[in-house]
């Protein structure tokens, strides 16, 4: 049996369908049927493809993440396995051996790298769907929770030491790219980060991602 | 069946553990200074079966503050008498930094006489948690972010999960694995609570809609969480006992909102840990404070 969608899933997924698909500016619309009533034979597809605008957009973000995740894994297979029971030295060690490899690895990397600016775009619009909605005030508190408001962050940075983290609602991720283990997304502020979880690493992030009431 | 909640069931042998009778004097026989204020007397209210499930919960602990402290030698005190095998943690175990010495002071040091005592813990993350704490063998976490695990005795099956992030593939995995337990006692734990009269946090009102009926669903009875920094146990929402035990290390005084209309028990006055007792149906609680007072107590019927 395949995952079930949670009630979250079904409401939020048409919402973000509805950004991807209804607001691209080369949008498809479906045959309309004939006078008669009858449905209309299906069109053949043509030779190219539209593609949308903005799932293009994502699909280049997903391409970009993946090889990001790559690059973490073969330079991860280079160090040590560490064990799942490692003592808190191993764990430290190993945390900042992998942070200085991605660091070496994309030096020079850059706010707009994983994230490009049509990417923003997008992303902003589907968190807005969700954040205006009808949870909109309730998932903007779970967001603001012991949110650490605007710091100076920088992409291959760290994620500030001692800041926690800002929680992440379900209804908010079910309406973002589905990333790998490796990498989270996260609020701080009204940024969306994403961090490479082990490291601790911030990879890219997306300014004024949570816009005002 | 309903969750039955007993408060302060009087019908529990009263144990009481003499003042000291945990920490034996210097073994040279040298007299300690009698300006020392002794230990309250701790009076459990606990039955203390020989063949239950004995666990404590704790949460929102790891500062290296005194209070931590205190508290982390009232636990040994109450494991002496209460020989508890496992700590469930609800999150928030390492307050800022997390360097190695950080490990040791916020957690190996205080926690040494149960951990060489042969007590084992089971985290779960708070917000103030690194991931890579996952990893860390006295957590026994198993390199997961959730997990599950059971029991070693009575009908126990225990979840913890990552409430900070709680992603679809999560919820997808604890539903499968609710699905797929006949154990009787189904507990999750977690940092952020559902349900809480914190006047800080509060209820979680987005991660109680994703995780109640999933509770519900699969006869979840109680439900351990931390997040705000006080002890509190709700009346059975939905049938369904809410602890909120974050108040290990860090307490928020004066911080439950006595007009929530949820709270069946609470205390933000002090630091306390939860300790409790699954045997058979029934599920005994004493919450302890760092004046080694025990400040609630009672029992839960499981929901069948």
């Amino acid at each position: 049996m395949g995952p079930r969608l949670t009630c979250c899933a079904r409401l939020v997924l048409p919402v973000a369908a509805a950004v991807l698909f209804a607001a691209g500016p080369r949008a498809q619309t479906a045959p309309a049927a004939p006078a008669g009533g009858k449905p209309a034979a299906k069109a053949p597809a043509p030779a190219s493809q539209p593609v949308n605008a903005n799932a293009r957009a994502l699909a280049e973000v997903r391409s970009r993440i993946a090889t990001y995740a790559g690059l973490h894994r073969e330079l991860e297979a280079t160090l040590p396995p560490l064990p799942k029971g490692a003592t808190a030295e191993q764990i430290d060690k190993h945390q900042r051996a992998l942070a200085l490899k991605l660091q070496e690895a994309r030096r020079g990397a850059k706010a707009g790298d994983i994230f490009t600016p049509a990417a923003r775009s997008v992303i902003r619009r589907l968190l807005d769907v969700v954040l205006r909605g009808p949870d909109g005030p309730a998932l903007r508190a779970s967001i603001r929770d012991e949110n650490a408001g605007s710091l100076s962050i920088a992409v291959n940075a760290r994620y500030p030491g001692s800041v926690p983290l800002a929680t992440m609602p379900t209804k908010v991720l079910e309406g973002l790219p589905k990333l790998p283990k490796e990498l989270e997304y996260r609020f701080l502020g009204d940024r969306l980060l994403l961090v490479d979880v082990d490291p601790n690493l911030i990879v890219d992030f997306i300014d004024h991602a949570v816009r005002p009431q | 069946m309903f969750t039955r909640v007993s408060a302060a069931a009087g019908a529990l042998l009263l144990l009481v553990i003499p003042c000291g009778s945990a920490s034996s004097g210097p073994a040279d026989g040298t007299v300690l200074q009698a300006a020392q204020p002794a230990p309250a007397a701790l009076a459990l209210t606990l039955p203390n079966r020989a063949d239950s499930l004995k666990f404590a919960v704790l949460g929102d602990f790891g500062t290296a503050s005194r209070e931590q402290y205190e508290l982390a030698a009232v636990m040994k005190r109450v494991h002496d008498a209460f020989p508890y095998e496992l700590v469930i943690l609800v999150g928030d175990n390492l307050y800022g930094s997390e360097r190695p010495q950080d490990f040791k002071k916020k957690f190996e040091i205080p926690y040494k006489p149960l951990l060489d005592a042969g007590v084992k813990f089971y985290a779960s993350l708070g917000n103030h948690d690194a991931r890579e704490q996952r990893y860390y063998k006295l957590f026994n976490m198993d390199g997961k972010l959730y997990y599950t695990f059971k029991g070693s005795k009575q009908s126990v099956r225990f979840y913890a999960l990552e409430s900070t992030y709680m992603d679809p593939d999560q919820i997808v995995w604890f539903e499968k694995e609710l699905r797929g337990s006949d154990s009787d006692w189904k507990i999750p734990y977690f940092h952020h609570p559902p349900y809480s009269s914190g006047d800080r946090h509060g209820s979680d009102a987005r991660l109680r809609e994703v995780l109640e009926p999933l509770f519900i669903k699969f006869n979840v009875s109680v439900v351990f969480t931390g997040h705000d920094h006080f002890y509190e146990r709700t009346k059975p929402q939905k049938d369904i006992v809410y602890f909120v035990v974050g108040s290990g290390g860090k307490l928020r005084k004066g911080n439950i909102d006595k007009s929530s209309g949820i709270t069946a028990a609470g205390n933000d006055t002090d630091y306390a840990f939860l300790a409790a007792e699954v045997n058979g149906d029934e599920m005994w609680f004493n919450a302890v404070s760092r004046q080694a007072k025990v400040i609630d107590s009672g029992s839960i019927t499981r929901r069948k």
